[in-house]
């Protein structure tokens, strides 16, 4: 069962690998790639990249490994991060936290049953004015309330 | 030597001059002090990250690591200060917290660094009641090996060798932090002819092999050098083997096979070829004299030499040069060669001479050679040609002296036994048991290599002369003996040799 | 604001694109050093510019650019710091959403005076919107022909990438960025070499922050006499200092090198909310040891910030608010350095997770004086003794607030 990209992915790693003059550096933005195509990264996957930049697949798997932002296995619909460091600590996001983690019956890490969010928590988003901040699927949110917080997981249960 | 710079400096008040581009680790050794250390190795590349290493360096103002800082002229390094001290019992404080502490079933116990360390530089109450990482204890990576991660320091070595060495990267690093571990991809596990070596640089009990686990303990064995039979390169290797309390016949003795530094051979490395033929010194081995391949009362070792010189008497002068054929072996030492040559070519004037070896096999462009003898040139040194055997003329010999059992290896059996049986008398000196046992009238029992003390002469010309690493059983002779005598029961001169 | 006309930041994120900062004298910086003068001349201007590095180390940038070797065969290359990952900090941000041109000019200018041809803008990736708006001003700076081939009409061009990180804060180091910009894991690399010698890819590398790069062309444009001057003769110009926590007016204010901390927290933040007072103050980003009340007189300047004992850093400034429990920031200081440790040296690796574990264990079970002391000796085994600062960021903020608010500290894991 191997994985293949996308022809729009494929074309998109491709203008990528002629950005660098090694392939390995490329590594980040194909991981990127092939998480935008296919929700997350395979172990199928994994083999095709060391294939494409001509390494090991254990290279890849160290890479994958460090870095918090790729997913090994499916996640949710949308991702919600949640800063919960010095600022937004001091902002709340203790307690918006609990609020997101009551109403979505998950912890962090975690996916929802019906497949609509995963939850993570995240070291400072660079937004400290706006705390306590989130990010759902990358677009910032801030200074978010008990209220918009609420709010905006009803949205996202509801339209994914 | 050449006008290579060298750099004075002062280590702990002593003065000394090395090589430029040594770093202040070696430069230590060199004066006799060892710095305490997990993931420098003089075969790796330098990584720096156990930062077990750091000294005081003078007009420096944090501790810097020895492993990495190249000595400069009028360097002032201190080793021993308060502040050093401190550094090291802090870094064995942090490995030994994440530690599993499980050195009663550990295989590493009495060879690794951490507890040399601490008995060396620690000595500190341990505090750390904190719930450590738990991780998985026993995962197959390959070849034979164990990996350990909760005794994993991280030292990197095992990746720096599979990436640097063999460039076969097999290993890698996963996760961050403490959460760090070393590991494998789904079925691409370490496969390459050099994975012993991962054993031998893992300081500690993390990489172990599963055939040396629960078998012994360190300090059992002892560790004599060697050089290795199995090839024409003649790596520098340690046998390691048990000794000093009584064995039951075919005990094993030797344990392992680890690698020995030689700069101008093997560098830091030998090959599992190399590991593995531990087997070969004690598994099959003839340990008695055989009569028709089977033990027979009232054989003697002065009595069958005698039986034997005898046979080869009564050959007349002039035909003894077609009568008389010797099958000798490139693992004989070139010492034993030049008896060897003495004793049958101008002694005994024989012209069927063979050699019979083990087949050559694919150099693998690191130490293994496509010869898999260890004296291949020592026996062209020593005059000789490496003949083949050839069936035929052996038919119509009427003694045959066969030395080594790898003559099996080239021939089909009946073929052998056809020509053998045309021989009237015909002798094995054999380290093995093997097929031709049974074909001939006497076997001695000889020794291997490992049991020798001689010269070889490796592909390179190198010569490389040994001791006797393990003793032999009693009643197992070098065949440097057996030429010695065998000349003397002749009447023949040898002139000096030295049969240890 | 600042008193005259010139400054970093507008005011809004309408502005941003080429034609405003063309209307703002943008690229008359670049064009000046390109047309008019040469590498050598703009590397010395930089240099008695006496601009700081604003990513967090201080470190002049004129002096950088001079450690790479001239006439030296091979590429060689720039790497824009944009992993702005320090907590508390988000002026980058800002200058990525309403200055990307800023940053594109002071590169121009950067990689002429060091003599190189690509640039590498690594963007840590929960920036992945403001890359993309960053795409679009390398778009317009091609177009209008600031980027590519023959920038200016001479010899001279720059080709620039924009490359997202994974969410790793260590990648923040600049021999991290290395490691993690040629496709490995982000942990720092031994030095030396220094990357002006054996960068990206061993080629010779110069690695800025974002906002020092931004602040560039104002040199090259006005002077460095006018910059030096608008700062301290030890640490030139305007900075971006960010302001969060427990004040009125949370945001990025562009200042003097040199204005004083508590007018940055009073005057321009607003202070304190009503009815709250300030209890402690980190002044440079989490990285930063923490100032008391009374330490807040003080000059915000490299030097200064390292004399008493702490750093300005990324000038993130975090201002606490009374009532807070410190046990609580020593908890998520010592988790973020626990999770974020790279793990590569055994200090860092084992004992930022020690000191998290045990202070995890004093906020949820308490504890004593003893294990106050235990957390100090922890951070002691690893200031000092690490490959990278990282060491001194896990190490010196954990100390502050231990010797700090001893007494809190033991009241609040008693019993």
């Amino acid at each position: 069962m191997s994985y293949t990209p996308s022809p729009a992915a494929l074309a998109r790693i491709e203008r990528t690998l002629a950005l660098y003059p090694e392939k390995l550096a490329a590594i980040l933005p194909v991981l990127h790639a092939v998480q935008a195509d296919a929700g997350f990264i395979s172990h199928e996957a994994e083999a095709w990249v060391a294939a494409r930049l001509a390494v090991e697949p254990v290279r890849v798997r160290e890479v994958l490994s460090f870095y918090t932002m790729f997913r090994r296995a499916p996640g949710g619909r949308a991702t919600l991060r949640v800063c919960r460091n010095i600022t937004c600590t001091l902002a709340g996001a203790g307690d918006i936290l609990d609020l997101i983690k009551d109403k979505l019956g998950i912890g962090p890490g975690e996916t929802t049953p019906d497949g609509a969010i995963t939850l993570v928590t995240a070291e400072c988003l660079g937004h400290c004015d706006h705390a306590p901040c989130l990010q759902v699927n990358g677009v910032d949110h801030g200074p978010v309330t008990r209220e918009t917080v609420a709010a905006l997981i009803e949205e996202l249960k509801a339209h994914g | 030597m050449s006008g290579a710079k060298t750099v004075g400096l002062t280590i702990d008040g002593r003065n000394i001059q090395v090589p430029e581009g040594t770093n202040v680790l070696r430069a230590a050794e060199q004066a006799g002090i060892a710095i305490p250390h997990f993931c420098y190795h003089p075969g790796l590349e330098v990584e720096g990250n156990c930062r077990m290493c750091l000294v005081e360096i003078e007009g420096l103002p944090k501790l810097e690591l020895s492993c990495s800082t190249l000595v400069r002229e009028g360097m002032v390094v201190r080793t021993s200060t308060e502040c050093v001290r401190q550094a090291r019992k802090d870094v064995l404080g942090f490995l030994l917290a994440e530690h599993p502490l499980d050195c009663p079933i550990c295989p590493k116990a009495g060879e690794c660094r951490l507890q040399e360390y601490y008995e060396l530089h620690g000595r500190y109450a341990g505090r750390m009641i904190e719930p450590r990482e738990r991780r998985e204890k026993k995962l197959p990576i390959g070849r034979g090996l164990l990996l350990d991660r909760e005794r994993c320091v991280l030292c990197t070595r095992c990746v720096r060798f599979l990436r640097g060495y063999t460039r076969t990267g097999e290993l890698g690093i996963f996760e961050r932090g403490v959460r760090s571990e070393v590991g494998i991809f789904d079925g691409q596990p370490v496969d390459n002819d050099y994975s012993g070596n991962l054993v031998d640089i893992c300081p500690v009990g993390a990489i172990t092999a599963d055939d040396f686990r629960f078998k012994t303990r360190a300090w059992f064995l002892k560790r004599r050098p060697s050089v290795c039979p199995h090839c024409s390169r003649g790596c520098a290797v340690v046998v390691e083997f048990v000794a000093g309390y009584p064995l039951r016949r075919s005990e094993k003795r030797v344990y392992r096979i680890t690698a020995r530094e030689n700069a101008a051979v093997n560098g830091f490395w030998i090959c599992d070829l190399g590991r593995d033929g531990r087997h070969d010194i004690d598994d099959g081995r003839h340990d008695r004299l055989l009569k028709a391949g089977a033990p027979a009362a009232g054989l003697s070792w002065p009595k069958a030499l005698a039986d034997v010189a005898a046979v080869i008497r009564s050959v007349p002068g002039p035909e003894r040069t077609g009568k008389i054929a010797v099958v000798l072996n490139a693992r004989l030492t070139c010492e034993e060669l030049a008896l060897a040559k003495g004793l049958f070519v101008t002694g005994l004037g024989s012209g069927k001479v063979f050699f019979a070896d083990r087949k050559p096999g694919a150099a693998d462009g690191l130490l293994l050679t496509s010869d898999r003898v260890p004296n291949g040139r020592g026996a062209l040194e020593a005059g000789l040609e490496l003949r083949p055997a050839d069936l035929d003329e052996i038919a119509t010999s009427q003694v045959l002296l066969v030395f080594g059992s790898a003559l099996a290896g080239h021939f089909e059996k009946q073929e052998i036994a056809r020509a053998f049986a045309a021989v009237p008398s015909k002798y094995l000196f054999a380290a093995h048991t093997g097929p031709l046992d049974r074909l001939t009238d006497l076997v001695f029992p000889v020794a291997v290599p490992a049991e020798k003390s001689g010269t070889y002469v490796n592909t390179d010309g190198i010569r490389q002369t040994f001791d006797r690493a393990v003793d032999p059983c009693p009643g197992v002779v070098p065949e440097g003996a057996i030429f010695a005598c065998l000349a003397n029961l002749l009447g023949l001169n040898l002139g000096d040799f030295d049969a240890r | 604001m600042v008193e005259n006309e010139v400054r970093l930041l507008p005011d809004d994120d309408g502005s941003w694109r080429i034609e405003a900062y063309l209307r703002r004298n943008g690229y008359q910086g670049a064009r000046k050093a390109l047309t008019t003068m040469s590498p050598e001349s703009v590397v010395a201007e930089v240099c008695k510019a006496v601009i700081r590095g604003r990513g967090g180390a201080g470190f002049p940038a004129g002096v950088k650019w001079g450690f790479v070797p001239k006439g030296a065969a091979g590429p060689k290359y720039l790497c824009v710091n944009a992993d702005e990952g320090e907590p508390g900090t988000f002026k980058d941000r800002l200058v990525l959403l309403r200055a990307p041109h800023a940053l594109l000019e002071g590169m121009l200018i950067a990689a002429y005076a060091v003599g190189l041809r690509t640039a590498y803008v690594y963007v840590r990736a929960e920036y992945a919107g403001l890359a993309a708006r960053l795409d679009e001003a390398i778009a317009e700076a091609r177009a209008a022909g600031f980027l590519g081939e023959r920038v200016f009409g001479t010899g001279f061009g720059l080709e620039v990438v924009v490359h997202l990180g994974a969410g790793a804060y260590i990648c923040g180091e600049e021999t991290a960025l290395l490691e993690s910009l040629e496709g490995r894991r982000g942990q720092p690399r031994l030095k030396p070499p220094f990357p002006a010698a054996v960068g990206l890819f061993r080629s010779p590398t110069v690695i800025n922050n974002v906002e020092t790069l931004a602040a560039i062309p104002q040199i090259l444009a006005h002077g460095a006499d006018w910059f030096l001057g608008r700062g301290l003769p030890r640490d030139g110009g305007t900075r971006l200092f960010g302001v969060s926590g427990a004040v009125r007016r949370p945001g990025v204010y562009e200042l003097p090198v040199g204005t004083p901390l508590r007018t940055l927290i009073e005057v321009h933040a607003g202070g304190p909310p009503e009815g709250r007072s300030i209890k402690a103050v980190i002044p440079g980003g989490l990285s930063a040891p923490v100032l008391l009340p009374d330490e807040l007189d003080i000059s915000l300047d490299v030097d200064s910030l390292a004399k008493a004992g702490s750093m300005l850093g990324s000038a993130g400034v975090v201002v606490i608010p009374d009532g807070t429990p410190m046990l609580d920031v020593l908890h998520v200081t010592a988790r973020f350095y626990a999770h974020e440790s790279c793990g590569k040296c055994t200090p860092c690796r084992i004992g930022t997770s020690w000191i998290f574990k045990t202070v995890e264990r004093l906020r949820r079970d308490g504890g004593g004086p003893a294990d106050l002391d235990h957390v100090l000796r922890l951070a002691d085994g690893i200031r000092g003794r690490t490959l990278c600062p990282f060491g001194e960021g896990a190490a010196l903020p954990v100390r502050a607030l231990i010797l700090k608010f001893r007494g809190e500290l033991e009241q609040a894991v008693a019993r």
